[in-house]
C-alpha cells in the first residue's frame, strides 16, 4: 500500500493529466483489494484550468472516479483565475479548499504531507522559477511558512533560475517581495525554535553572477546576495534528499510506503518534459539526476512530453557552442549505479516518433509504454 | 598521444566534470590521453576515481590550486 501526494502549480495540459491519470490508475489498481491506497492531488495556480479544459476533462474524469483519489483546489487562486464555481464543466468530485482563508489550501497540503511522512520534523521545496517572472515563489513561501506554522523546519533548495531568490535589494512595485519573504520567513523560523536551512546551487549561482571569485583570496564569494540563503553545491543539496521528509515543487509528487512495504532510501524520478536545449530544464534535470544517482539515491530520469526530443535523430554541438550535448551527457552514463533512462512511448507515438529503430544515441534508454 | 589541447574545466561542478570526462574518454582511443586543468576538489572528487575503472590518472600542480591532470586508456 502507498500514500501519495501531488503538486501543481504550472500549466498542466492534456497530455500530462492523461498520463499522470494512467500512472495513478495503474498504482492503485495494484494494490490489494479493499486496500487501495491513498491519492491526493493538489491544483493551484494555473494548473487549475486543467480541470475546465476540455481535452484535461476525461483524464480527471477517471481519477475522480477512483475512490481513493482526492483532487483538491486552492479555492482563492480559483477566484482569482475566474474558475470560481463548480458547475457543469467542473471535474466531478474535485474539492475546493481554502476559502475565505488564504493558507488553508497550503495548510492542508502540509498536514496532508506531515500526516503521509509520519513523523517527519521538515518539509521542503525545490524552487526551479525566478520571482516575478514566475509565482511559484509565492506559493513556496505560502508553503513553508505553513509548515513552520506546523511546527516543521522549513527548507529550501534554489536551482536554476530559482537561484534569482537569492538576489539583494528586490524592490517590486506590484508583486510579493520575494527576498524579504524568505528574510521574513527565516526569522520566523528560528523565532520558533526551527532550525531554516536555505541553499542556492552554486552551479547554477556562479552562472548567474550570484558566486563570484574574489582573486585576493581564490575563492568563490556570494555577491549582491540576501544573507538568509547559503550557496552550496548540488552535492550538498541532494545530500539532504535521503532524509525521510517531503520535497514540494512547482510540479511534484511523493509516494510514499506505508505499512508491510520495506523502507529503503527514497528513490528520486525526474521528468524530462522539455525541448533538449531552448532551455537550461533538459540539462539541469538531467545533471541533477546524475549527480543524485551519484550521491546513492536510485535514480530513475523519464523522458516524456516534448522531453522525448532529447533523443530524437543526432544532435551535433558546433564548435564554438560550449553547451553540453545532452545524447553525449546520456550515452556516457548509462553505466553509473543507481542511475536508469527510460522514455514514455505514448509521447513518441503523439509526436509521430518512430521507436521501431530505437534511439542509437542514446543507446542506454529503456522504452516504456 | 594527447587527444586533446588542454582545456581549463576549473569552472565546473565536480557532476559536470565527470560528465565531460566521461564523454571525451567515450572518444578517445586506447593509448590516448585527455589533457586538461582542474583544481584540487575536483581532482580528488573526480579525477582520482578514474583510476578504479581502469583509467590511468596522473597530474602535475601548475598554480596555486591549479593542476594539469592526464587521464588515459
Amino acid at each position: 500500500m502507498f500514500s501519495s501526494t501531488f503538486l501543481f502549480c504550472d500549466h498542466l495540459t492534456g497530455e500530462r493529466a492523461s498520463w499522470l491519470a494512467a500512472v495513478i490508475g495503474a498504482a492503485v489498481g495494484r494494490c490489494p483489494a479493499g486496500n487501495p491506497g491513498r491519492v491526493n492531488i493538489f491544483l493551484t495556480a494555473d494548473a487549475l484550468f486543467s480541470l475546465v479544459d476540455a481535452r484535461a476533462r476525461p483524464a480527471w474524469a477517471a481519477l475522480s472516479g477512483l475512490p481513493s483519489v482526492q483532487v483538491i483546489a486552492d479555492a482563492d487562486e480559483l477566484r482569482l483565475q475566474g474558475l470560481s464555481l463548480p458547475g457543469s464543466t467542473w471535474t466531478p468530485g474535485a474539492r475546493v479548499t481554502g476559502t475565505g482563508d488564504r493558507g488553508s489550501f497550503w495548510g492542508e497540503l502540509v498536514s496532508t504531507l506531515e500526516r503521509e511522512w509520519g513523523g517527519t520534523k521538515t518539509a521542503a521545496f525545490l524552487l526551479c522559477s525566478s520571482p516575478y517572472m514566475s509565482r511559484v515563489p509565492v506559493y513556496m513561501l505560502r508553503f513553508l511558512a505553513q509548515a513552520v506554522e506546523a511546527g516543521l523546519h522549513p527548507e529550501l533548495y534554489c536551482y536554476l533560475d530559482g537561484v534569482h531568490t537569492l538576489h539583494d535589494g528586490q524592490r517590486p512595485s506590484e508583486f510579493e517581495n520575494i527576498g524579504r519573504g524568505v528574510s521574513a520567513l527565516a526569522g520566523t523560523a528560528v523565532h520558533s525554535c526551527r532550525d531554516p536551512w536555505f541553499a542556492a546551487c552554486s552551479r547554477c549561482a556562479t552562472a548567474r553572477g550570484y558566486y563570484q571569485m574574489n582573486p585576493g583570496t581564490g575563492f568563490c564569494e556570494p555577491a549582491s546576495c540576501i544573507q538568509d540563503i547559503a550557496i552550496r553545491n548540488l552535492k550538498e543539496i541532494l545530500a539532504r534528499f535521503p532524509d525521510r521528509h517531503p520535497v514540494a515543487s512547482h510540479a511534484s509528487g511523493e509516494s510514499v510506503p506505508t505499512e508491510n512495504e520495506k523502507e529503503g532510501a527514497p528513490h528520486l524520478v525526474v521528468f524530462i518534459t522539455n525541448p533538449p536545449y531552448g532551455t537550461e530544464w533538459t540539462f539541469g534535470g538531467i545533471s541533477l539526476a546524475i549527480a543524485a544517482a551519484a550521491e546513492g539515491i536510485p535514480t530513475r530520469v523519464v523522458f516524456i512530453e516534448d522531453g522525448v526530443y532529447a533523443l530524437y535523430g543526432t544532435h551535433e554541438v558546433p564548435e564554438n557552442d560550449r553547451i553540453f550535448n545532452i545524447q553525449e551527457m546520456i550515452e556516457a552514463t548509462t553505466d553509473i549505479d543507481g542511475l536508469s533512462y527510460f522514455v514514455h512511448a505514448p509521447s513518441l507515438d503523439d509526436r509521430g516518433i518512430d521507436r521501431k529503430g530505437g534511439f542509437p544515441a542514446a543507446r542506454g534508454s529503456r522504452t516504456r509504454n | 598521444m594527447e587527444a586533446n589541447e588542454a582545456k581549463d574545466f576549473t569552472e565546473l561542478t565536480c557532476t559536470n566534470l565527470m560528465i565531460r570526462l566521461k564523454i571525451l574518454l567515450n572518444k578517445v582511443s586506447q593509448g590516448d590521453v585527455v589533457t586538461f586543468y582542474a583544481t584540487r576538489e575536483q581532482v580528488d572528487n573526480t579525477c582520482s576515481p578514474f583510476s578504479r575503472q581502469g583509467y590511468q590518472v596522473s597530474w602535475t600542480q601548475t598554480a596555486e590550486n591549479r593542476y594539469l591532470v592526464r587521464i588515459g586508456r
